[in-house]
C-alpha cells in the first residue's frame, strides 16, 4: 500500500533527518559502512520526501523486508563487533529503517527518544571540544524539531528564540545538578568496544614503537599537584613484560593468570612506600587498553584502578573515553619484587635457540666482568664504541634480531636497545625484564604535562639485590632522549614527525601558540569538564561549605532546590507582572474578591457603576463610602484621559482605599 | 460498572470544579497539566542518560541528561503560562436536525500576543475534531457535534488540550458551556397528508393576504419589494444592477394552505414525526399558508420563517425527554 506524504515541507522531519545524518556521520569510526550507506539512503528518501519529488512513501511490506535482511547481515557481522558497537550498530540502523517509514507522531516521537540516546552514546566514543560543540548543535536541533512539529506554522526565527530562550534556562539548573547530584561509581559493568587500540600494545617486538613513535597524538596529561620531576626523570611506566621468544617481549602468561586470581579474590597489591612523593592527576586519552600510566612506585586509592604486582597500575574496564586518576608516585624508593621467587624465575627465562652469536658473546663479556653493575658497563661501553646509533628508521630484523642488532645493524630505535639490553642480562642469570610507557613530556607553562604517543619509549629493568633498578640502554647511545626528547634526539636524520600531515608548520611560531593555545583549551575541556570526578566535587563543597558535616549537606540540598525555585521564579517573574501590569484592573479585582468574601458577587455584564449602587445596599455605609470612591478611581483610570501625574496619584488613592476597604469590611464581620 | 462509576464521580466532580459559564478564561482553576506520553518516554530517556553517564563514568553524557531534564522542567512553566489565559466563548448558535451535525461556533481570545502552539478541540472522550494554531488564529473556530435524539441538547464538554513548546507536557482542560440547541426530528422523505378541515376562516384570511405574490406557478411581473414579503422572491438580479429591490409577482391566484395533523401519538411516533417535519419544510418551501396540530398542542395556520420554526420546535419538544 502506498501511503501519502507526511514529510512534505515538514520541518521537523527535515530537522530529524538531519540529526541523524550528522550523528552518524561523527560515528563513522564505530559505525559500520553498510550502516552509514542506509543511514544516507534514508536522508535522502526523506529529503526528497521534504521537497516533494517524491511523493510516496516505501511501502511497509518492502521495509519490513528490508528490516529482515539488515538484521540478519547485523547478526552476522555482530559477533566480531562485541556488544556495545552491535548496539550502537542496530541503535542506528533500526533509527534509519524507522525514518524511512517515518509517518505518524509516534514514529517521530519514538525517533526522537532514539536520536536523544544516541547523543548520549555519541559522546561515549567523541568527547573533545569540537564533538561536544557539534553534538550540543544536534541537541538544539532536535529540540528545534520538536517546536517545529508542534508548532509547524511559526518562522525558524520566533522558534530559534523559543528554543534558546528554553535552553538558557534549563542550563543553569543543569550545571547545578551537575555540580551538586553525587556522583556514583559505575553501577554495573557495561559493554566496551573492541574499536581499533591506539597506543602501546601488550606485545612488543622491535621496532613496533618506533610505528607508534610517528604520531603525535596526545597520549595523556598530568596535572602535578606540587613538585614537577625533572625532565630525565619522567619515565612513565605502563606495561612490564617478562616473557620473551628470541624475538617479541610480551606480558607472561603466568602473570597474567596470576593477576586475574587476584582480580577474583579481591586482593589488590599495596606496595611498601616511604620518602618524598610525586603527586598528581592523569587524563588518559581513550585507547580501549586497561593499562595506566605512572611513575616510580605509583600507589593509587581510586576505586576503578587496580593495583598490579609489577607496580603497574589498571583500570578496571578498558578505556573507551578518557578516564582522570589521581597518583601519588614514591621516587626515592627501588621496586622491591612483590614475589621475590616469581620474580626471578620469570625473568631469567630464554628462549632455547636463538640469536647464537650473541650467546657466546654475552658469555665472554661476563667472563671478563663478572658482577652485574660491571658487566652492564661494559655493555655500555661496546655500544658508545662500536658506533651504534639511535634511528626512527630501522631496517627490518626478521631473523636472529639481537644479533643482527648487535653485530650487523648496529643502528635501532629504543625497543632494539631495551630488548638486547635484557636479553644480555638474562644470558648471565641477572633477571631483567622489558618495560613500555613513555618517556617525557612537555610542561606547559607551570600547570600540566602533555604526553603524547611520540614519547613512547622501552626500557629494562634488571634485580639487584635492593629491587628493581632502572635501566635506560637508549641513553648509551642517545642521551639527548631522556633530557631533550625525541625530536632532538632524531635530529640528525630529520625523521621527527616526517609522515605527519603539516609537519612543516611546526617550526612556525604563530602555529606553535596556535597550538599551545588548543592544548590549553583541550586540558581545561579534560580537567575540569571530563574530570570532573568525586574528589573535585567534594573539593568543590568543602570550599562551599568548610567541613561537610551531614546537617550542612542537608542544609546544602536544600539550599540547591530553593536556588532553583528561585531561577524558575526568576525566568517567570516578568509574566507574573504581566498580570499586575494592569494595575487599576488589578486593584479592582482585588476589591471584588473582597466583597465575594461577603458573598457580594457582580454579575456578568454588571457595569461597575450599577454594581456600586448594588453594595452601597448592602454593606455597611463606611465600607460603602470607600467602595464607591474606588469604583470612582476605576473608572476615571480607565476612562477619562489622565496626565501620567494624575494617573499616579488616583492609583495611589485605589491602593489606600483598597486597604481601607478591607479593613473596614473586616471589621463589619467581627460586630 | 467501576469504570461507569469512576466516570460518574469524573463528571460530577468536573461540574463542581468547571461549572458550565457563557465565557470561560483559563486559569489555574481549571488547567489540568501532565506529562504527555511523550514525556514520559523523555523521563525514561533521562534516566538512561543518567545510567549510561554514571556507568562509563562520563560527565558530558551525565550534563545531557541532566540538561534534558532541566529542560523538562522549565517547559512545564512554559506550556501553563501558554495556555493560561486564553479565554473562550460560544458564539450564535443555531438550531439543527438529529442525525445531522450541529456548529458551535467558539470563539477563541488571546489576551497577549505571544501564545503560540496547535490547540487540540475535543469533545470529552472522544477523538480531536479540529486543531489551531494559537499564532495564526481564525476565528470562530467551528465545532461540529451530531445528536441523535430530538429534543433540547446540551454539547458535550469540550475538552482542549495543547502540548505547547516541546510536546513534553499535556495542559488540557474539559470546559462546559451553558447553552442549549433544540433539535428537530431528521426529517423522513415520505409527505404526509396534508388535510384542508375547519381551516376555512383563518385559510381565506390568509388568502387574501397572500392572493398575489405566492405559489410557485409561472412568473408573471415585477412589482416593488413591499416589506413582509418573502425574501425569495426578490428579484435579485435587478437588484445588483442597482433598480432596487422588485418582487417577482407569480400568476397563481389561489393560495394553498392545510393543516399538519397528528392524532394518534403512541404508535410510531418518531417516524410520524421525522414526516411531519419533512411535510412541514417542504410546505414552507413551497410557500403555503399551514397548521400543525399535535395531541395537547395547536399552532394556527402562517407561515414565514419563524413560523417554520415553531412548528419544528413543537415537534422536537413533543415528549421529548
Amino acid at each position: 500500500m502506498l501511503r501519502l506524504n507526511p514529510s512534505a515541507a515538514n520541518h521537523a522531519h527535515l530537522l530529524l533527518t538531519l540529526v541523524l545524518l550528522f550523528l552518524s556521520l561523527s560515528l563513522y569510526e564505530p559505525i559500520q559502512l553498510w550502516v552509514l550507506l542506509l543511514v544516507v539512503c534514508a536522508a535522502v528518501m526523506r529529503f526528497s520526501l521534504y521537497m516533494n519529488w517524491q511523493k510516496h512513501q516505501l511501502s511497509v511490506r518492502t521495509l519490513n523486508l528490508m528490516a529482515v535482511l539488515c538484521a540478519l547481515v547485523l547478526a552476522y557481522f555482530g559477533w566480531e563487533l562485541g556488544l556495545l558497537l552491535g548496539m550502537l550498530n542496530l541503535l542506528v540502523m533500526a533509527s534509519s529503517l524507522k525514518m524511512m517509514l517515518l509517518a505518524t507522531r509516534r514514529d517521530y516521537f519514538q525517533l526522537i527518544g532514539v536520536q536523544f540516546f544516541l547523543l548520549g552514546a555519541a559522546l561515549v566514543f567523541n568527547q573533545n571540544i569540537a564533538f561536544s560543540l557539534l553534538y550540543a548543535g544536534l541537541c538544539l536541533l532536535l529540540l528545534m524539531s520538536l517546536a517545529f512539529h508542534i508548532n509547524p506554522s511559526a518562522s525558524w526565527l520566533v522558534l530559534s528564540k523559543r528554543v534558546a530562550t528554553l535552553c538558557a534556562q534549563a542550563l543553569p539548573i543543569a550545571v547545578l545538578m551537575l555540580l551538586v547530584f553525587p556522583k556514583l561509581g559505575p553501577l554495573w559493568q557495561m559493554p566496551t568496544g573492541k574499536g581499533a587500540h591506539t597506543g602501546l600494545t601488550d606485545k612488543v617486538s622491535p621496532g613496533d614503537i618506533a610505528q607508534l613513535a610517528r604520531s603525535a597524538d596526545l597520549a595523556f596529561r598530568v596535572t602535578f599537584e606540587q613538585e614537577v620531576p625533572p625532565p630525565a626523570s619522567r619515565y612513565w611506566r605502563a606495561l612490564v613484560m617478562e616473557e620473551f621468544d628470541g624475538n617479541s617481549w610480551q606480558i607472561h602468561p603466568y602473570r597474567q593468570k596470576l593477576m586475574q586470581r587476584h582480580w577474583r579474590t579481591g586482593s589488590p597489591f599495596t606496595p611498601q612506600v616511604s620518602g618524598a612523593a610525586y603527586q598528581y592527576q592523569v587524563i588518559a586519552e581513550p585507547t580501549q587498553q586497561r593499562w595506566l600510566f605512572a611513575l616510580d612506585t605509583a600507589v593509587s586509592n581510586e576505586q576503578h584502578l587496580w593495583q598490579n604486582h609489577d607496580y603497574t597500575l589498571q583500570s578496571k574496564i578498558p578505556l573507551q573515553s578518557a578516564l582522570a586518576y589521581r597518583v601519588r608516585s614514591y621516587y626515592q624508593s627501588n621496586l622491591p619484587p612483590a614475589l621475590e621467587q616469581l620474580d626471578s624465575h620469570l625473568n631469567l627465562q630464554l628462549p632455547e635457540r636463538a640469536n647464537p652469536k650473541t650467546q657466546k658473546w654475552a658469555k665472554q663479556l661476563w667472563q671478563a666482568n663478572p658482577s652485574p653493575q660491571r658487566y652492564i658497563n661494559a655493555i655500555a661501553a661496546h655500544m658508545r664504541q662500536q658506533g651504534f646509533s639511535y634511528t626512527l628508521k630501522p631496517q627490518p630484523m626478521p631473523v636472529d634480531p639481537i644479533d643482527t642488532f648487535l653485530f650487523e645493524q648496529k643502528m635501532g630505535f629504543c625497543s632494539h636497545y631495551a630488548s638486547a639490553t635484557a636479553y644480555l642480562l638474562r644470558l648471565n642469570g641477572i633477571p631483567a625484564r622489558l618495560v613500555t610507557g613513555y618517556l617525557g613530556g612537555e610542561m606547559r607553562g607551570e600547570r600540566y604535562m602533555s604526553v603524547y604517543q611520540y614519547d613512547a619509549h622501552a626500557w629494562v629493568e634488571w634485580l639487584s639485590d635492593d629491587g628493581w633498578q632502572r635501566l635506560d640502554p637508549t641513553a648509551w647511545v642517545a642521551p639527548l632522549r631522556a633530557e631533550y626528547g625525541l625530536e632532538q634526539a632524531v635530529a640528525h636524520e630529520q625523521s621527527f614527525l616526517a609522515d605527519a600531515p603539516l609537519s612543516g608548520l611546526r617550526g612556525i611560531a604563530v602555529f606553535q601558540a596556535l597550538r599551545g593555545l588548543l592544548d590549553d583549551m583541550d586540558y581545561f575541556w579534560s580537567r575540569w569538564i571530563l574530570g570532573f570526578d568525586r574528589q573535585n566535587q567534594q573539593d568543590l563543597l568543602k570550599v562551599l561549605l568548610g567541613d561537610l558535616s551531614p546537617v550542612k549537606l542537608a542544609l546544602f540540598g536544600l539550599g540547591t532546590l530553593a536556588t532553583v525555585v528561585l531561577l524558575l521564579a526568576l525566568y517567570h517573574i516578568r509574566s507574573w507582572l504581566l498580570i499586575k501590569g494592569d494595575l487599576p484592573n488589578w486593584y479592582y479585582q482585588k476589591a471584588l474578591a473582597q466583597l465575594a468574601r461577603q458573598g457580594i458577587h457582580r454579575n456578568k455584564g454588571q457595569g461597575p457603576a450599577d454594581f456600586c449602587t448594588q453594595v452601597e445596599a448592602q454593606v455597611p455605609p463606611l465600607s460603602a463610602q470607600h467602595f464607591s470612591a474606588l469604583t470612582r478611581c476605576y473608572t476615571n483610570l480607565c476612562y477619562r484621559q489622565l496626565s501620567s501625574e494624575q494617573h499616579k496619584q488616583q492609583l495611589r488613592q485605589m491602593r489606600d482605599l483598597l486597604a481601607k476597604l478591607k479593613r473596614s469590611l473586616g471589621q463589619g464581620l467581627l460586630t | 460498572m467501576i469504570a461507569g462509576y469512576i466516570q460518574r464521580r469524573m463528571t460530577a466532580w468536573l461540574s463542581k470544579r468547571i461549572p458550565p459559564a457563557q465565557q470561560i478564561s483559563l486559569n489555574r482553576g481549571n488547567i489540568f497539566i501532565f506529562p504527555s506520553r511523550f514525556g514520559a518516554l523523555y523521563l525514561g530517556l533521562c534516566l538512561a542518560l543518567f545510567v549510561l553517564g554514571t556507568n562509563y563514568q562520563n560527565n558530558l553524557i551525565l550534563l545531557l541528561g541532566f540538561f534534558l531534564l532541566a529542560l523538562m522542567l522549565v517547559s512545564l512553566f512554559a506550556s501553563y503560562l501558554n495556555f493560561s489565559g486564553l479565554s473562550l466563548q460560544l458564539g450564535k448558535l443555531s438550531n439543527s436536525y438529529a442525525d445531522s451535525p450541529i456548529l458551535f461556533p467558539v470563539w477563541l481570545e488571546t489576551q497577549d500576543t505571544n501564545k503560540a502552539g496547535k490547540v487540540h478541540f475535543a469533545w470529552y472522550g472522544t477523538k480531536t475534531i479540529n486543531t489551531v494554531e494559537l499564532d495564526n488564529l481564525t476565528n470562530p473556530i467551528s465545532l461540529n457535534s451530531t445528536a441523535v435524539q430530538r429534543g433540547k441538547y446540551s454539547p458535550p464538554r469540550l475538552t482542549l488540550s495543547c502540548y505547547y513548546p516541546l510536546g513534553l507536557f499535556r495542559c488540557w482542560t474539559h470546559i462546559a458551556f451553558n447553552c442549549q440547541v433544540i433539535v428537530y426530528p431528521a426529517p423522513m422523505a415520505k409527505p404526509w397528508p396534508v388535510t384542508t378541515k375547519q381551516c376555512e376562516q383563518q385559510g381565506e384570511q390568509a388568502t387574501h393576504q397572500f392572493s398575489m405574490g405566492s405559489g410557485l406557478d409561472e412568473f408573471d411581473t415585477l412589482t416593488e419589494y413591499q416589506p413582509g414579503q418573502p425574501l425569495y422572491h426578490v428579484a435579485w438580479k435587478q437588484a445588483a444592477k442597482g433598480q432596487g429591490l422588485l418582487s417577482k409577482r407569480f400568476a397563481t391566484e389561489v393560495q394553498q394552505s392545510g393543516w399538519l395533523v397528528l392524532n394518534c401519538a403512541d404508535k410510531e411516533l418518531e417516524e410520524n414525526l421525522s414526516r411531519l417535519c419533512f411535510s412541514c419544510i417542504e410546505l414552507d418551501a413551497k410557500g403555503w399558508v399551514f397548521g400543525l396540530e399535535l395531541p395537547g398542542t395547536c399552532i394556527s395556520p402562517g407561515k414565514g420563517q419563524a413560523h417554520l420554526q415553531a412548528c419544528l420546535t413543537a415537534l422536537a419538544l413533543f415528549k421529548a425527554n
